[in-house]
């Protein structure tokens, strides 16, 4: 099996966001770092269809192509741009949650939060 | 025909947030629900001649979105809309304004969704749509610590939704469709080296929608939120935890050729122990509920892996029972969240100590609180002794006595929890001498249901599932009185070690945060990638 250039970078930068999510305490950066492993998980997506020297599947010259072999599939890019559109919701969802938690607890430090819960 | 199950309750929920305070526009709604649940139930039934699928859009290809509906779909999608009707009827006369109904059709939708899509990119994104909805609802009346296990619960899921998509991704690559069915003829083109990858994420996904140790820390929060209206916890920990379960049963087979139940065998039972133990330490009564439903979860989890078992190659005993635990859970669960929703408004505590004598101050409560306990418990005629029969009838000594010792450990926490039954009642001044009919008769209905589904266990079981299973007499009394010895040895540790136990107190309060939460995640990942990738390698 071949392995992309694009693909490598995708997973790289899927398990360093992972790695971002443990070491950061602050809630803004958490939610950054959820928004770069969306990206990643969506250029991972992206990249199969993707082979180098191979033609967008759209544009005036699919017509002079002669096998099918030769153009992208296209059906990555489908279901991605359903994908991103739901990223969008739900990061704007998150900065909302965000902004809500940081009014109530006035802090961003996921620690201090947790153990200002615990108070009554 | 298929794609109305979806959309009725999202043209329900648009009408009821436009016209919200109308009464006899929430009047429509519950004719509407009405309705939904007789279609399901005409589905159901219609599967039993075999499966219906519909091609959105009539694309007759690979590139088609299929909705398919076989035997188990349809048993969840009539377990969806019974579940959302009681709901719909127990918070009829409530005044949680028109968002609370708007989001509860919307989750319907979603929910009935996930059980129809043939394509894992759908469920992709009805899970995310669910998560968002739940994310919401259980912060609904805005309470302060209730804020943080809403995000809690939204950031963890949507880092889990990360995986399954990349877990997709690697599908999709491999096989060219995300379309089930499809993708099972093709996936067995493929090395099992190949495989791994993606079946450890996506059941990392699995694996914290269901709460199983190490990932269960969003679970009480979510489930047990002081925010949410009993309704909703209710679908949560009867339904919405189930819905995974039921993905959990389709990537099984899906993934035949990787797919490690004896992994997920000794995870159900961690998790069935740690789930009691950390119910048997709480004092809060929707805390034990949640708690007890991590527990539960371990146990069903158990059930279907026993045997190697799949559903799509062959039934054993202990499957059926892991499914039929599934349905009965549901039902008690439900019930005992609807009433600890009613308790906790009446006597204005959630203090399992501090709510004395149900059955004198609310006898019908307290009627439908002691059937469902018997229910969860396993008691004689009961449902919940009928799964457990079922549960154990392959598993080998060593198992079974494991099993035991989890259903002890149940019974240990509700005697805890039964202890609200009893005593004279303390109740405030401003409790309400009578409790709304519609909450006590749904609440009733629940209790009556494990009792009946008891004792019509094997009908229930042929009806639900289209499978015949026998009872042995002489098996069935053997565990009676194993029942009856365990709930001696249970009252007796109560009474003797829970009571005043220092480390029970000490665990109570154990929480992880977000950032543990996310460590144990890649934890997860890496361990079932070893799991699959080395040990299991062929």
């Amino acid at each position: 099996m071949r392995v992309e250039l694009a693909e490598l970078f995708a997973v790289i930068m899927f398990f360093i966001s992972f790695y971002g999510l443990i070491v950061t305490r602050n809630i803004i950066k958490s939610v950054i770092f959820i928004i770069i492993m969306e990206a990643a998980a969506i250029m991972f997506f992206l990249s199969i269809g993707y082979r180098s020297g191979i033609l967008a599947p759209i544009g005036p010259n699919l017509a002079e192509v002669e096998s099918w072999a030769y153009i992208a599939d296209p059906f990555p890019q489908a279901l991605m741009i359903t994908a991103i559109v739901i990223g969008l919701s739900v990061t704007t969802i998150l900065l909302i949650m965000t902004i809500t938690i940081t009014r109530e607890y006035k802090t961003t430090d996921w620690d201090t939060i947790k153990i200002r819960s615990l108070e009554k | 025909m298929l794609t109305n199950f979806v959309i009725i309750p999202i043209l329900v929920a648009v009408f009821l947030y436009l016209f919200p305070l109308n009464k006899s526009a929430r009047f429509l709604a519950l004719l509407a629900q009405l309705g939904l649940t007789a279609a399901a139930f005409w589905l159901f039934l219609e599967t039993r001649q075999g499966e219906i699928f519909l091609s959105i859009g009539s694309y007759h290809s690979v590139l088609g979105i299929y909705l398919r509906a076989d035997l188990l779909s349809a048993m969840f999608i009539f377990l969806t809309a019974i579940f959302f009707l009681v709901a719909t009827i127990y918070s009829f006369h409530e005044d949680f304004g028109r968002l609370f109904w708007f989001l509860m059709f919307i989750w319907q939708a979603a929910l009935i969704g996930i059980f129809l899509a043939a394509d894992l990119f759908n469920i992709f994104v009805l899970m995310e749509v669910s998560a968002v909805i739940v994310a919401v609802l259980i912060m609904y009346n805005r309470l302060k610590r209730s804020m943080y296990d809403g995000i809690i619960y939204f950031a963890v899921n949507i880092i889990l939704m990360q995986f399954y998509l990349f877990g997709l991704g690697y599908i999709y690559r491999l096989t060219g469709t995300v379309d089930m069915y499809l993708m099972s003829e093709r996936i067995h083109a493929y090395h099992y080296n190949y495989l791994m990858l993606p079946y450890a994420a996506i059941m990392t996904f699995i694996a914290l929608k269901c709460a199983l140790v190490p990932l269960f820390a969003w679970l009480p929060k979510a489930h047990g939120s002081a925010a949410a209206p009993p309704a909703v916890s209710a679908i949560l920990s009867g339904l919405h935890i189930k819905s995974t379960i039921y993905l959990f049963i389709r990537f099984q087979d899906l993934f035949e050729l990787v797919a490690s139940t004896q992994f997920f065998l000794i995870l159900g039972i961690i998790t069935g122990v740690f789930g009691f133990v950390m119910a048997i330490a709480q004092t809060d009564i929707k805390l034990i509920l949640a708690y007890h439903t991590i527990s539960q979860v371990g146990l069903i989890f158990t059930a279907l892996s026993i045997a190697d078992a799949t559903y799509l190659g062959g039934f054993t005993y202990s499957f059926v029972g892991g499914l039929y635990h599934i349905f009965n859970h549901a039902l008690f669960k439900g019930g005992l969240f609807l009433s600890a929703g009613v308790l906790a408004a009446a006597y204005g505590t959630r203090n399992v100590y501090k709510i004395r004598g149900v059955f004198r101050a609310y006898p019908v409560i307290g009627a439908a609180t002691a059937m469902a306990i018997f229910g969860i418990i396993g008691a004689p005629f009961f449902n919940g002794s009928i799964s457990k029969y079922f549960m154990v009838s392959d598993a080998d000594t060593l198992l079974n006595g494991v099993l035991i010792f989890m259903s002890l450990g149940t019974i240990v926490s509700f005697v805890k929890y039964s202890n609200i039954l009893f005593g004279k009642p303390e109740l405030p001044e401003d409790a309400p001498r009578k409790l709304p009919i519609l909450q006590q008769t749904m609440v009733l209905l629940m209790g009556v249901l494990c009792f009946l589904s008891g004792i019509f266990g094997v009908q229930t079981i042929q009806f639900l599932f289209d499978i015949t299973v026998y009872i042995d007499l002489w098996g069935y009394i053997e565990k009676t009185l194993i029942f009856f010895a365990s709930l001696a040895v249970g009252v007796l540790i109560y009474k003797y070690y829970v009571k005043e136990s220092a480390f029970l107190k000490r665990i109570k309060n154990v929480e992880m945060g977000f950032r543990t939460m996310v460590f144990s995640i890649g934890a997860f990942f890496t361990t079932i990638l070893l799991v699959v990738g080395v040990f299991y390698q062929p």
